[in-house]
């Protein structure tokens, strides 16, 4: 089912930090929160939070709880330093998604919004290794 | 001897500086930029911030050796980096505070939420030559004497001691 077909899509935030990761699933607006979760519900080592293996964990239960309320897809926007690219720290990113393409959800556009610290002065874009 | 002095806007990086500066060479690097011309163009998006030029930042720098004061001072080449922390809520209000416009303040608080420049340093340096420093509620000076001791060999290097995603 494409998003053209009809089918009911949300968006999935990730928030991909050294230490945890953080899923939150929303309606198309960004207004209503269908699932959530972050690592430290799904580990209890406080190091093993951002770990891929947590990062998978939360997906499979996020994904089960968003089909359940009939979404079909999600887009997502990854926001933290394990965004672009697939390196620890951080690395939680690409395994959610992964997870969630795994789990059953489509997956549609994938933007990667971290934010960028800034003081009248910043970094040129391709400074990341 | 070159240590990069980093941390999100707001971390209390300059303040810090300006207490080493009694014993180390300091550069505020974001001022260089500006003066010296070390930017390849401006952000529009983000209050027209200048887009450092870094091979131009590396050619003005040469082999000088001291204290950089910089969020952006862990793109360079240093033997060790420190990295400021401070809760982004405290740093949303101190930026604020220092005049910057709410959009830029959320963004850099996130920045910090989401251990962005950490990471950064982490990936360029590796964890055996990062030293993190949590400045919530503590002293400047307490905060320079710990920069003092890293410079002394006397801490040992940190990273992921703080978790800032509640405020996400
Ligand atoms: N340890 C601290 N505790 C409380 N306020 C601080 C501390 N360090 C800095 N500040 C204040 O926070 C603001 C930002 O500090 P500054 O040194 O300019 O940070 P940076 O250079 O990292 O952007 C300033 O208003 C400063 O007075
Ligand atoms: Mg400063």
């Amino acid at each position: 089912m494409s998003e053209a077909e009809g089918g009911k899509w949300g968006i999935a935030h990730v928030h991909a930090s050294f230490n945890n990761t953080l899923i939150t699933v929303t309606d198309q607006t960004g207004a209503e929160t269908i699932a959530k979760s972050s690592g430290g519900t799904v580990v209890k080592q406080n190091r093993d939070e951002a770990s891929p293996y947590a990062a998978m964990q939360m997906a499979e239960v996020v994904a089960d709880e968003v089909k359940a309320a009939g979404i079909e897809g999600v887009h997502v926007r990854v926001r933290g330093p394990g965004g672009n690219g697939n390196k620890s720290p951080g690395p939680g990113a690409q395994a959610t998604i992964r997870a969630l393409a795994r789990a059953g959800l489509e997956i549609g556009r994938i933007e990667d919004v971290t934010p960028i610290p800034h003081d009248g002065t910043r970094a040129p874009k391709n400074m990341r290794l | 001897m070159r240590l990069a002095l980093t941390g999100t806007p707001g971390t209390g990086k300059s303040t810090v500086a300006d207490l080493l500066a009694e014993d180390y060479d300091v550069i505020h690097l974001n001022d260089a930029i500006r003066e010296h011309d070390l930017y390849e163009g401006e952000d529009p998006d983000r209050g027209g911030s200048l887009v450092a030029d870094f091979d131009a930042i590396v050619d003005w720098l040469g082999d000088w050796e001291g204290i950089v004061d910089s969020h952006l001072a862990h793109y360079l080449d240093a033997d060790e980096v420190v990295v400021l922390r401070c809760r982004p809520d405290l740093l949303e209000s101190r930026l604020t505070e220092r005049g910057e416009s709410p959009e830029s303040a959320r963004e850099n608080a996130e920045s910090e939420a989401l251990d962005v420049i950490l990471s950064e340093a982490v990936e360029r340096f590796g964890v055996e030559r990062v030293y993190e420093i949590d400045t919530t509620d503590r002293d400047p000076e307490a905060v320079a004497d710990d920069v003092r001791a890293v410079i002394a060999g006397d801490r040992d290097p940190s990273a992921g001691t703080v978790d800032f995603t509640d405020y996400l």
